[in-house]
């Protein structure tokens, strides 16, 4: 999937159309957005806390390899197998030869970004191995099909009755999509099942600390402490960018993931590996693998756009954006969705493929606001328009068109002239002050676009008939 | 090349000097951290007795095991239960002592009623506990059954993430979790459910030692 400018308007106007997807990302975004500045504002000096945040992130970035180095030292001390991947393919590949070498058929995963990145399950599905999300919401769209539309709440998109319907055509069983407690047990039978049979368990990672090389995995569900307990071999995939170098540094970070993202003051399991289970453990698995992925993150290091590689992924900008509350996640074309999204798609899957997300914006900066490590979102889609320019990825006739309205627009009496012509050629297509555009023209047909007026404001201005208005003498 | 020296190599001609922060401290000062403790975790959806001393918990437990009807309770052998004999305590439930008795533990926390354990220690300021791996301490035995009964003596008790992090010693076990409630999703419609994966039902015995 792609979003350029045509693809994400598509989208973004069939979301709009859909009245229970409305719905529900209004309730969701209202309530995560009210629920993080209520967590918050609890904390003692929590905008210090921040701009603390800011600093250890920066001070990360800016020595990544060696923090990196260190985080790869110690894990491998305590037992953990540590594997480097250039991009997603190799990521795939280096996961499925641990499954392969196991002779594993079954796999379990809690949800993770960046296998949803580089389409993990796919591969995995194709080389006759079964990858069983367990996520509860990313249950529910594996079994629909459907891409995440939220990065922390992945299945917003679908009511309980569509819910009801996959879970009893997956399991055989009546439910009532009334009864969302006997939904969620039934999901619990049936993926406990899966837990105890997988012969391996994949998941994400919210943070590599380098000082004890520990990974460090954040829910509620508990899912990912089943993924990575209970059989015998666990693999993480993690972006090279999700390093603390201390604990002091992972207690601040989780300090603020949860009550950015959900409004928890922490998730319910915070989940710390370090390495396979100890000889003298009665149980956990008896591999550890981490799997530290690239995948164009490094290249933006020491560029203007390092600052998205702060990002904890906490999902409280998607929450605050006017776009993406009225869009959804799909119009986003990739995992990743709202203004995080809007930067991080072109920056790693490439600017013409998703040459529409770093418009999907109204540069009101509600998302730098909300932001944890305040990274600066508006500034760098306003770069990646000017890279747009830059490297030509619009479409001719577009870029010809804004073209024609700077020069327009910086020639008054050009402007005036041609305000005058465009006056009479919309004469057939105006009713009242809008304009009845032909379908291709005005895709949001809930949307009139206003036709000119019939006099412009320098006009009216002029005259002096405002002054009379007003009550002037 | 391999992808490590390509990766590592990639980010070094972009390194730069750099001051990292001096680490961030709490600034909780919690009056009462049980009291802070019951309310966090009780908010949210966690469980919390009140014990006056070790005996006083070891009563609780034993009302609690019969109020739910227990059978099969797997037990981690660990502080403050390592010195007790489980089985000659209660002998009503049916066994099973992580890294002591025999068998398959898995297969008997999949059919076991509850998951008794110890702590590490406890966070007041999120109603957190903190369990971990290590010789008798299974993972299994607070994850796989549906009630986690923690007992928790009050001497643990630290302020918060940032407190118990600064207080750090050593290397740590293969694994820690930090429990703050019972297993829940919103992810259906954004209705709270309670008991997805791990435990429906996470109660803390907190007692004075």
């Amino acid at each position: 999937m792609t979003a350029t400018m045509h693809e994400f308007r598509h989208s973004a106007f069939v979301a709009i159309e859909d009245i229970q997807l409305q719905s529900a990302l209004e309730g969701a975004t209202h309530k995560f957005g009210t629920g993080r500045t209520d967590a918050l504002a609890e904390v003692p000096e929590v905008e210090a806390m921040r701009d603390h945040f800011k600093k250890v992130r920066a001070a990360t970035l800016s020595q990544l390899a060696h923090h990196l180095e260190t985080f790869e030292k110690n894990a491998t001390a305590a037992g953990t197998q540590v594997h480097w991947a250039a991009t997603g393919d190799d990521a795939c590949r280096i996961v499925l030869d641990i499954a392969q070498k196991h002779g594993v058929k079954l796999v379990t995963k809690s949800k993770s970004m960046a296998t949803e990145e580089i389409h993990l399950n796919q591969v995995l599905s194709k080389a006759g191995i079964e990858p069983v999300e367990t996520d509860l919401g990313e249950w529910i769209i594996q079994l629909a099909g459907d891409p995440p539309s939220h990065i922390i709440a992945p299945a917003i998109h679908k009511t309980r009755h569509q819910i009801a319907e996959m879970f009893t055509k997956e399991t055989g069983q009546q439910v009532s999509a009334d009864d969302i407690p006997g939904l969620t047990e039934l999901a619990r039978q049936v993926l406990r099942q899966k837990f105890l049979a997988a012969g391996m368990g994949i998941s994400g990672g919210n943070i590599m600390v380098a000082e004890t090389g520990s990974l460090v995995l954040v829910m509620n569900e508990g899912n990912g402490r089943l993924v990575t307990s209970t059989p015998p071999v666990h693999v993480a995939v993690v972006g090279l960018e999700k390093l603390a170098p201390t604990w002091d540094d992972a207690a601040v970070w989780l300090s603020l993931l949860a009550r950015s993202s959900t409004g928890q003051a922490l998730t319910i399991y915070t989940n710390i590996i370090t390495g396979p289970a100890r000889p003298t453990d009665p149980d956990g698995p008896q591999e550890v693998h981490i799997v530290i992925l690239d995948n164009g993150r490094s290249k933006l290091i020491g560029t203007k756009y390092e600052e998205v590689l702060q990002c904890i992924r906490c999902g409280a900008c998607l929450n605050a954006c006017p776009v993406y509350r009225e869009a959804g996640g799909h119009a986003y074309g990739n995992p990743y969705s709202g203004p995080i999204g809007a930067v991080i798609a072109p920056l790693l899957f490439g600017l013409d493929k998703y040459s529409g997300l770093p418009h999907a914006s109204s540069l009101c900066g509600a998302c730098k606001d909300v932001c944890p490590a305040r990274i600066d979102l508006p500034r760098m889609l306003l770069e990646l328009r000017a890279d747009e320019v830059e490297q030509r990825v619009l479409p001719w006739w577009e870029s010809m068109s804004e073209r024609a309205a700077a020069f327009g627009l910086a020639n008054p009496g050009l402007f005036k002239y041609g305000t005058a012509v465009m006056r009479q050629l919309q004469r057939p297509l105006a009713k009242g002050d809008k304009l009845n555009l032909p379908g291709k023209l005005n895709p949001g047909q809930s949307r009139k676009t206003p036709a000119l007026a019939k006099r412009s404001f320098h006009d009216i201005w002029q005259s002096g008939e405002l002054d009379n208005k007003n009550g002037g003498e | 090349m391999s992808a490590r020296d390509q990766i590592l190599n990639q980010l070094r001609s972009n390194e730069r000097p750099a001051e990292h922060p001096e680490p961030w401290r709490s600034r909780r000062n919690f009056p009462d951290l049980a009291e802070r403790f019951t309310q966090t975790l009780t908010a949210g959806k966690g469980e919390v007795i009140r014990a006056a001393s070790f005996e006083a918990a070891l009563n609780e437990i034993d009302t609690i095991l019969h109020e739910l009807q227990a059978k099969r309770v797997v037990v981690n052998d660990t502080a403050p239960l390592d010195g007790l004999d489980v089985t000659q305590q209660w002998p009503d439930f049916e066994w099973f002592v992580a890294g002591k008795s025999e068998g398959d533990i898995k297969s008997f926390c999949a059919g076991a009623d509850v998951g008794l354990s110890g702590a590490d220690a406890a966070l007041a300021e999120t109603g957190s506990v903190v369990v971990s791996s290590g010789p008798g301490k299974s993972r299994l035995a607070t994850l796989l059954p549906p009630v986690h009964l923690a007992i928790v003596p009050t001497s643990i008790l630290t302020s918060d993430i940032l407190t118990w992090t600064a207080a750090r010693q050593g290397q740590p076990g293969a694994n820690r979790v930090l429990v703050s409630g019972p297993s829940k999703t919103a992810d259906i419609e954004q209705v709270l459910a309670i008991g997805v994966h791990g435990p429906k039902r996470f109660i803390v015995v907190l007692y004075d030692d």
